[in-house]
């Protein structure tokens, strides 16, 4: 083993050359590759971060809006529920009405076609009597007594009744 | 043993396998990194950038573990290329070495003397009544030389000793008389040794391990299950003490660093 000194000088100059050579070279720009793709990583992940918590407050937002909307159903089918309860109701209360009315009407209208039903029969049979009677009796009777006549003789027979 | 092709140039010594060696860890430590980081991409890495991505994680992972991230994040740049060409400089000579023998005297490179083949070394070995021939290692791992280990410790010393005066003034002078003045020598031991164990730990390893295969292959025939087991082992070893020498010099960092303000 000898030790030269001119060997260890040129030793460290090569060294030295060699290592300013990669640094400039090759390692400066490596470096700041992987510093790029630190900084790349570190975006996407806080990207990826951003994007998740929007997501969330995305879902959190449809689910209010999901919770809202069904709120907004039930209510109309409520309303709904009770609107049509009520017009039901006022329904069945005009039918009932309409009912009652026809059926006074129907009554008032069989009172009255009674009445000219026997209006008429009273006039039919007082001037059928007084045919039949004037036939019968062949007696000149007035006609006008003979109305009265008849009209006494009903009364006492409708008395009876 | 194997000598080193060293020329004189003018009273600096040149190991030129040292110089080809790191010459060719580094190229391929820097072709790597490049055509690694060559089409970067953020969302779609390739293999290599992957690769480079996971060594960047580990030694971030190694800081981590030794001293505060925000201050420790400047050192990773370091420590890669630490691993990196420590790691690579390991490997390079499992697969083969390059050895030249020469029998003559004055065998030149570049029209320098290697000094190994001088007529001077050569007559000193004849006197010793030894072969007068040298064996010259070309292509090894040139951190199984203990003078670029040294180079990359005392590198880290150098940075340790500057990091600690700079950014931590007071604690730095103060840990030299922990826990009492007594303790001084002790300390400046410990400061010098951290360096020489640092270095000496990964020299040793490899060179070890290239020893033993120099071994090995001596063995001819026999000598070739010993290898395959050695040498796969040797990529292990070579993993690991690219892991040991950057640890430690995160560790070194991190005392000097620390402030104790925490405590």
């Amino acid at each position: 083993m000898s030790i030269l000194w001119e060997n260890i000088v040129i030793s460290m100059v090569a060294f030295l050359i060699l290592f300013l050579l990669l640094s400039k070279y090759a390692f400066g720009p490596l470096f700041t590759v992987m510093e790029k793709r630190r900084e790349l990583v570190k975006q996407q992940l806080d990207e990826a971060a951003n994007s998740r918590t929007q997501a969330q407050a995305f879902v959190d937002e449809q689910k209010q809006a999901l919770a809202a909307a069904r709120k907004d159903a039930y209510d109309i089918i409520d309303q709904a529920k009770q609107t049509s309860v009520r017009q039901a109701d006022d329904i069945i209360a005009q039918a009932k009405n309409e009912t009652i009315r026809l059926k006074e009407e129907a009554a008032r209208d069989i009172v009255s076609e009674k009445n000219k039903a026997v209006e008429a029969l009273r006039n039919e049979v007082s001037s059928m009597s007084v045919a039949i009677a004037s036939k019968i009796l062949e007696k000149q009777v007035d006609e006008k007594d003979q109305s009265q006549l008849v009209d006494q003789y009903l009364k006492e027979v409708g008395g009876k009744q | 043993m194997h000598e080193s092709p060293i020329i004189n140039l003018g009273g600096f010594h040149l190991d030129l396998s040292v110089v080809l060696m790191l010459f060719v860890s580094s190229l391929i430590v820097f072709v790597l990194a490049i055509v690694a980081t060559r089409n970067l991409s953020v969302e779609n890495p390739g293999k290599l950038q992957n690769f480079m991505e996971w060594v960047v994680e580990f030694v971030q992972g190694l800081i981590s573990s030794t001293m505060d991230w925000k201050k420790g994040k400047a050192f990773v740049s370091l420590g890669m290329t630490l691993i990196l060409f420590i790691f690579v400089s390991n490997l390079l000579g499992l697969p083969f070495s390059v050895v030249t023998e020469h029998h003559h005297a004055d065998a030149k490179v570049f029209g320098q003397v290697i000094e190994a083949t001088s007529t001077a070394h050569f007559s000193q070995l004849e006197a010793e009544g030894k072969e007068a021939h040298a064996e010259l290692l070309w292509w090894k791992s040139p951190t199984a030389d203990a003078s670029v280990t040294m180079g990359l410790a005392i590198i880290i010393f150098i940075l340790c000793h500057y990091l600690g005066l700079v950014k931590n003034t007071k604690g730095y002078f103060k840990h030299y008389v922990q826990p009492y003045v007594i303790f001084l020598p002790i300390n400046l031991i410990e400061t010098l040794a951290k360096p020489l164990t640092h270095g000496m730990r990964l020299y040793a390893n490899i060179y070890a391990g290239e020893v033993l295969i120099t071994v090995l292959l001596g063995a001819g025939f026999w000598g070739i299950p010993g290898l395959v087991a050695w040498q796969g082992f040797s990529i292990f070893i070579g993993a690991i003490q690219a892991f040991v020498f950057t640890i430690l010099t995160m560790v070194y960092i991190g005392q000097m660093i620390e402030t104790h303000d925490e405590h």
